[in-house]
């Protein structure tokens, strides 16, 4: 009965050919988004196809260069945030914008605090009081009136954001990966929660990269790929695998030129390692001229295992050995004197020093190399020209400062950083974040040389055609486990965003 | 149920993830944390007594009413400072370096009471005086909002640099000499009250009343918080985080106005030297928030620790120890305030 009425109520939102621009990369290009009365409309797609860019301008944060908004019939030239408000849109933000050092009440109601009446004066008794109930009809949920939002657990910080957003009344309520931080149980009521309010008649966008939950939860399910929507369909017709299988490009032309090299003996051997609470029981093998991928959500693992190898967190047990010798209590520092090198993420702030020269952080790894008790600053200029030259930097000369290159040009003195100091074990975090896309082909064909002249390079990505592109194998990460390894000559996008996303049990039902 | 049924939750996602060991942040902050929050909380309300125990069995007469007026009357300038430092740093967050604070604040008041003295002097009424010296203190606030919401420079630079502008034009008005001052107003203000306590004493305890009501006890002072403490979540839930800001800067600037009337009733005029309050003062603010449940800054919890700081150096005078020792000792509770709960914090952000 109520799967026949849902959706009748017509559009609530209807998003038409929406184009945005960030100065020269275009973030949509056509994307459209139409979202019926009373439903639970899923958004997915991969890093980069746009959903944020579509759920900030809903929010009224961005403006459309061109396209049509049309609210609840109304069309609208262009969305505040306040606005958006008082049409009873609200968001769930990813990050739970609380603030630490307040109540329970104090953070449902800041912004609009009760009084006692006739003062001008908090009535703390009645925020407190209203908060207990709230909490309790919407989700059974007692917390002791004395608790500070720092005390809460990540899905108590959820459940005080929800119902901040239910105290307005809201129509629609837009999620943004809400499960990121919670764990099965958690999410699972918060599922509850979420089907309870559509059946109340609030319209749901859910946005998540766990096609699982898609699936589960959403009664319409909107794919985004290179900013387009490549499809809209209901979950009755449709599986986690289709989904998965939408949200890539199948066709991988010859971006990734990848050398064929034979591994050789192992370099690096990690066993069994764990870290309490992020990921436990990693092991693998890097061998010399192996390019190893790692990937998996965001709180995956993927991530902390690769900065446990650095020295930047400290594993709670197992063990890793490099070239056969087990290192105890890793420090960057340690790691650094075993020949292993780290290309960071955010390479503007960790990467590279941004006012110093090319040649300066060229070489700001390797400085013993080129001093004996000063710096023979003519090896340095000598050992960076040619650096510079073999991996093509795009610079005016060796003296530039570093900011004045392009992005994809820092990464790479990032990685010659390391290379003047003749690392043998490469560790890129999320290399080609950012950078155009001549540029990923360079450092890719970079991948390849490093791993040509015998060095094991491990890449964490969360771009998977790239992932497949550039490494011989990939392990897989999720939920704080290595749940898979994939060939990746043999493996194909999708099987890895089944993986990733843990949608690979629905997999087996489509065959 | 009938409503459920079409929602076929997936083996995967409906058992607990394998060994996932015990649900990442589920279980809130490390108990270690809020031991270390209680001991410090603890400890400095323990070291506040101990002193005061100290004090009271070395010197007989330390707590008689007659000296803890005298503490709370000698200490209403410095708290007065404090407080609108401590307004300062709730709306700009605790964080030294790029939260909020006034280093303008103790040449404010010199600035403030010259202007005051300067008046009187010119042979103008205290009405105008009062007014002329809140004008200054709220004219500098303004500067100095103006450089961090507008120009956007952090606040210790910015204020750093007003201080600087306003002991200099404090030596141009004064040409550095002591400015004699006595008007109705004045004498009145450094007199006798009640129980042979100091005015001063009421004064201070009156404007804590008065802050105390708007920043605990009233929604603007809980935004002041939110701003603060996260101003991203202060912007979520529709508040204009720059206007708290510029206001907190403000009203510290108009405190500022207020102690310098309070220092020229004090010492009978203006005098140089201002600028040595500053350390008590920033010493003071920070102080506070050890006071406090959550370890944030309060304004009662910076009137206990302007009593705790002015008992101290009460203490050492009676005590005939050498009052350059103070100084020593107010730095050293920098240090470790700051330490602890920059320690703390860090563990939060983990």
């Amino acid at each position: 009965m109520v799967e026949a009425v849902r959706g009748d109520g017509g559009d609530i939102i209807r998003l038409d050919a929406i184009v945005k621009r960030f100065g020269g990369a275009q973030a949509l290009s056509g994307a459209s988004l139409v979202v019926r009365r009373g439903t639970v409309h899923g958004l997915v797609g991969q890093n980069g196809a746009g959903k944020s860019t579509l759920i900030k301008l809903l929010a009224g944060l961005h403006e459309a260069d061109e396209g049509r908004i049309e609210i609840n019939g109304k069309v609208y030239d262009r969305l505040t945030p306040h606005l958006v408000e008082d049409l009873g849109i609200h968001f769930i933000h990813q990050d739970r914008l609380l603030v630490p050092t307040f109540t329970v009440g104090e953070a449902l109601f800041l912004g609009r605090e009760p009084r006692i009446a006739g003062t001008p004066f908090l009535d703390r008794a009645l925020m407190r009081r209203r908060s207990a109930e709230i909490l309790d009809r919407y989700f059974g949920l007692r917390l002791p009136h004395s608790a500070l939002i720092a005390d809460l657990s990540a899905a108590e910080k959820q459940i005080v954001q929800i119902t901040r957003a239910l105290l307005n009344n809201p129509n629609v309520l837009v999620f943004d990966e809400p499960t990121a931080a919670l764990v099965r149980r958690e999410a699972d009521l918060l599922f509850q929660l979420i089907r309870r309010l559509r059946d109340d008649g609030v319209t749901i966008i859910y946005i998540s990269h766990y096609l699982g939950e898609i699936a589960a939860l959403c009664d319409t399910v909107t794919v985004l790929r290179n900013g387009r929507d490549v499809a809209t369909l209901p979950l009755k017709e449709t599986s986690a695998a289709e989904i998965g299988a939408l949200m890539v490009n199948r066709e991988i032309g010859d971006l990734y030129p990848k050398p064929q090299v034979v591994a050789g003996e192992a370099l690096l051997a990690v066993d069994d390692l764990s870290l309490s609470n992020r990921y436990a029981n990693v092991s693998f093998t890097l061998h010399k001229g192996e390019v190893l991928g790692l990937t998996g959500l965001l709180g995956s693992g993927a991530k902390e295992t690769l900065r446990t190898l650095f020295g930047l967190e400290t594993a709670t047990a197992g063990s890793v050995a490099v070239k056969g010798e087990t290192i105890f209590t890793a420090s960057p520092a340690k790691a650094t004197a075993k020949s292993l090198a780290l290309v960071p993420e955010d390479r503007r702030r960790d990467g590279v020093a941004l006012d110093l020269s090319v040649t300066e952080n060229t070489t700001l790894a390797s400085l013993d190399r080129f001093s004996k008790g000063v710096l023979d600053l003519g090896a340095e200029r000598r050992a960076t020209e040619e650096l510079v030259k073999r991996l093509q930097v795009k610079t005016d000369g060796i003296d530039a400062l570093v900011k004045t290159l392009s992005g994809g040009n820092q990464q790479k003195v990032a990685i010659a950083k390391w290379l003047s100091r003749q690392s043998e074990i490469y560790l890129l975090d999320e290399p080609t974040v950012g950078v155009d896309i001549a540029a990923k082909v360079e450092i890719y064909t970079l991948i390849g040389e490093l791993a040509q002249r015998g060095a094991g390079v491990i890449v964490l990505s969360s771009d998977i055609e790239e992932l497949l592109g550039v490494t011989d194998r990939i392990l897989v990460f999720f939920r704080g486990q290595v749940t898979r390894e994939f060939i990746s000559s043999q493996t194909s996008p999708d099987q890895i965003l089944s993986e990733v996303t843990g949608a690979y049990e629905t997999l087996s039902n489509v065959g | 149920m009938l409503v459920d049924a079409p929602y076929y939750i997936p083996g995967s996602l409906a058992e607990p993830a394998p060994s996932n060991p015990q649900d990442p942040q589920a279980s809130g902050p490390a108990y270690g944390q809020r031991v270390a929050a209680l001991a410090l909380r603890g400890g400095s309300l323990a070291v506040f007594i101990g002193v005061l125990v100290f004090f009271s069995v070395t010197a007989p007469f330390f707590l008689t009413i007659g000296n803890v007026g005298n503490v709370l009357g000698q200490s209403a300038i410095a708290g007065v400072l404090a407080i609108g430092l401590t307004i300062v740093v709730i709306g700009g967050g605790s964080n030294v370096v790029t939260g909020g604070i006034d280093l303008s604040l103790a040449a404010n008041m010199g600035l403030s009471a010259a202007v005051y003295a300067t008046l009187v002097q010119a042979g103008y009424g205290d009405p105008v005086a009062v007014i002329a010296a809140l004008g200054t203190g709220l004219a500098i606030g303004a500067v100095n909002a103006a450089a961090i919401t507008l120009a956007g420079i952090v606040p210790l630079l910015a204020t750093l640099a007003v201080m600087n502008v306003v002991a200099g034009l404090e030596l141009v008005l004064t040409n550095n000499t002591v400015v004699p001052a006595s008007t109705e107003l004045l004498l009145a203000l450094s007199a006798s009250g009640p129980f042979g306590i100091p005015v001063l004493a009421y004064v201070l305890l009156g404007f804590t009343l008065l802050v105390a009501a708007v920043v605990q006890f009233t929604p603007l002072g809980l935004r002041l918080y939110a701003v603060g403490e996260f101003p991203e979540a202060a912007r979520a839930a529709g508040l204009p985080v720059k206007s708290f800001v510029a206001g907190s800067f403000l009203a510290s600037g108009l405190c500022g106005g207020f102690a310098g009337i309070l220092s020229v009733s004090f010492l009978s005029g203006s005098t140089t030297g201002a600028g040595d309050m500053l350390l008590p003062v920033v010493v003071t603010a920070l102080l506070g928030s050890v006071f406090s449940r959550r370890l944030v800054p309060t304004i009662t919890g910076t009137l206990l620790s302007t009593l705790f700081v002015g008992f101290l150096i009460n203490g050492f005078q009676l005590l005939n120890i050498s009052s350059t020792l103070v100084s020593g000792v107010q730095g050293l509770l920098i240090l470790l305030v700051v330490s602890a709960t920059t320690l703390l914090r860090r563990q939060e952000n983990v």
